[in-house]
C-alpha cells in the first residue's frame, strides 16, 4: 500500500490556555467546521512548548505540529510570548536545517476572539501537509523501513 | 616555551604556598608525548609538575562546575577560551568571580583541530597576566560549514545529519566537556520523563543532537571542546554554529563569552523583535 494512498495528516496544535485554546472553542461554539486532523493540546502559555515537543511529535508520527498563542503584548503571563517567539523562531530554522520541510512546522498568533483565524490556519495547515504526504523524517515506526541505513553522508 | 612553563609552575606554587587558593587547574604531562592531561594541584610542591607545550589543548573551564562552592579559591590558567567560558558561567550563575584566581596565560596556538574558530588567544578576564598577549591569528571562516549544509537539498540535508548520527554513540562526552552546559541534572538522563528516547537509533540520536545543539547553541563560545571530546569525530559544532548564525541575523553581531554581562539570546527578548508568527 502506498503511503500517500487516502492519506489525512496528523497534525497536533499546541494552544495556550488564554488564547488559541478559547478561540478554537469559540470556533466550535459558533459550529464552524475546520479538518479534524488536528489534535489540540492544551498548555498554560506558549511559552511552556519546549522545542523538544515538536521532534517528539514527529518522532511519534504526527505530519505537521502547530505552536499557537497569545498575540505578543497579549500574553496572560505577560511575558511567555516574547519568549516563544525567539525560540520558535531559531526552532523553525533549526528543523529547516536539519531537513524537515518548512510546511511541516507552524507557528501562529491566535486570539481568544479569532476563530475564523484558528479554523482557517488549521485547514491551510493540513491542505499544505495534505500535498507534503507523510512525514518520514524523524519518525520512530518507520526506522527500519523507509528511511532506516540509508544515510552515511560523507562527513 | 619552557620559561612560561616554569612562569606557570613558579605562579602555582606562590599562590598555594601563601595560602590564597585551594588548589590550580593546569595541565599535566602523560605517558604520551603528545598529551596532556588536565591536572588538580594542591600542594606547593605539586607545581613542579605542571606542564605548558602545544598539546595542552584541553579547555579546563568546565571543571569549574563541578565545585561550585570552594572553601578558597580556585586557581585556574586561563586563555582566550577559558576566559570566554568564565565569562559565560558566571552571567549563568554558575561561578562566582570572587571565588576564582585566573592565572592569564596567552595562547600560543595549539595542536587542535578545535582552535580553528578561536579568534581570541588572550584571556579577556584575569587577576593576572604571565607574560605578554599573543597576536591573534585569522580564525578560519566561522559558518563555511554552516553554509555547506545550507546549500544542500532539505533531503540531503536530513541524510548528512541522520549519517552524522547514526555513528553518534550517546556517550555525551560533548555535553560533559562543554563549558556552558550546566544544568546540575541532565535531560537525558531523565530516563522517565520521556524527553529522550535512549534507543540507539537514527531517530533518537538524531533528536539527542538537536535537542543538545538546542540548549547550548545560543550560549557556545566556539571552544570546540565538543568536537574535541567525540570519540567519533562528529561533526556536532555544525548544529551550534547554524544557531550561531541564525541570531547573528536575526539580532545583529553576536558572539558569547567577550564579558560577564551579556543576556544569552533565548534568555531575553526584545519588543520588537522580528515576527513571523502573524
Ligand atoms: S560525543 Fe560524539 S558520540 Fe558521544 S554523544 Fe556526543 S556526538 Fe555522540
Ligand atoms: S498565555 Fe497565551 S501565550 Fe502566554
Amino acid at each position: 500500500m502506498s503511503l500517500t494512498e487516502g492519506f489525512e495528516p496528523k497534525i497536533i496544535a499546541f494552544c495556550c490556555n488564554w488564547c488559541t485554546y478559547t478561540g478554537a472553542d469559540l470556533a466550535g461554539l459558533n459550529r464552524m467546521k475546520y479538518p479534524e486532523n488536528v489534535h489540540v493540546a492544551r498548555v498554560p502559555c506558549s511559552g511552556r512548548v519546549n522545542p523538544q515537543f515538536i521532534l517528539r511529535a514527529f518522532q511519534k508520527g504526527c505530519d505537521g505540529v502547530m505552536v499557537c498563542g497569545c498575540h505578543p503584548g497579549d500574553c496572560h503571563y505577560s511575558t511567555g510570548n516574547y519568549f516563544t517567539r525567539r525560540r520558535f523562531m531559531l526552532m523553525k530554522r533549526m528543523l529547516e536545517y536539519n531537513g524537515i520541510d518548512p510546511g511541516r512546522f507552524h507557528a501562529r498568533w491566535i486570539s481568544g476572539s479569532e476563530a475564523a483565524k484558528f479554523r482557517d490556519t488549521v485547514a491551510e495547515v493540513s491542505e499544505r501537509l495534505r500535498k507534503l504526504g507523510p512525514n518520514t523524517k524523524y519518525r520512530e515506526a518507520l526506522r527500519e523501513g523507509a528511511d532506516a541505513g540509508k544515510g552515511g553522508a560523507g562527513i | 616555551m619552557s620559561d612560561r612553563q616554569e612562569k606557570m609552575r613558579q605562579s602555582a606554587e606562590k599562590l598555594l604556598r601563601d595560602g590564597e587558593v585551594g588548589y590550580v587547574i593546569g595541565w599535566g604531562a602523560t605517558r604520551f608525548c603528545d598529551r596532556t592531561t588536565p591536572v588538580f594541584i594542591d600542594s606547593p610542591e605539586g607545581a613542579a609538575s605542571l606542564v605548558w607545550n602545544e598539546h595542552a589543548v584541553n579547555s579546563l573551564a568546565k571543571y569549574l562546575l563541578d565545585d561550585k562552592y570552594p572553601d578558597k579559591k580556585i586557581g585556574l590558567f586561563a586563555r582566550g577560551c577559558e576566559s570566554r567560558a568564565v565569562n559565560r558561567m558566571i552571567k549563568d550563575n554558575q561561578v562566582k568571580r570572587e571565588s576564582l584566581y585566573l592565572i592569564g596565560v596567552p595562547c600560543d596556538g595549539k595542536s587542535s583541530d578545535r582552535c580553528r574558530l578561536c579568534r581570541e588567544r588572550n584571556p579577556l578576564v584575569y587577576d593576572v597576566l604571565l607574560w605578554e598577549p599573543e597576536a591573534n591569528a585569522a580564525p578560519a571562516d566561522r559558518f563555511e560549514r554552516v553554509r555547506g549544509v545550507e546549500a544542500m537539498s532539505p533531503d540531503e540535508r536530513y541524510r548528512y545529519w541522520g549519517g552524522v548520527y547514526d555513528r553518534c554513540i550517546r556517550c555525551y562526552a560533548c555535553r560533559n566537556a562543554c563549558p556552558v552546559c550546566s544544568c546540575r541534572e541532565c535531560y537525558v538522563d531523565m530516563g522517565r520523563t520521556g524527553f529522550q528516547g535512549k534507543q540507539h537509533s537514527r531517530s533518537d540520536n538524531q533528536i539527542f543532537g538537536v535537542t543538545r545543539a538546542f540548549h547550548v547553541g545560543d550560549r557556545c563560545i566556539e571552544c570546540g571542546e565538543c568536537e574535541r571530546a567525540c570519540p567519533m569525530g562528529l561533526p556536532i559544532m555544525g548544529q551550534t554554529q547554524k544557531m550561531l548564525k541564525e541570531i547573528n541575523e536575526l539580532s545583529g553581531e553576536y558572539e558569547c563569552g567577550l564579558d560577564a554581562d551579556s543576556d544569552s539570546f533565548l534568555g531575553r527578548f526584545d519588543l520588537d523583535d522580528k515576527d513571523e508568527f502573524m
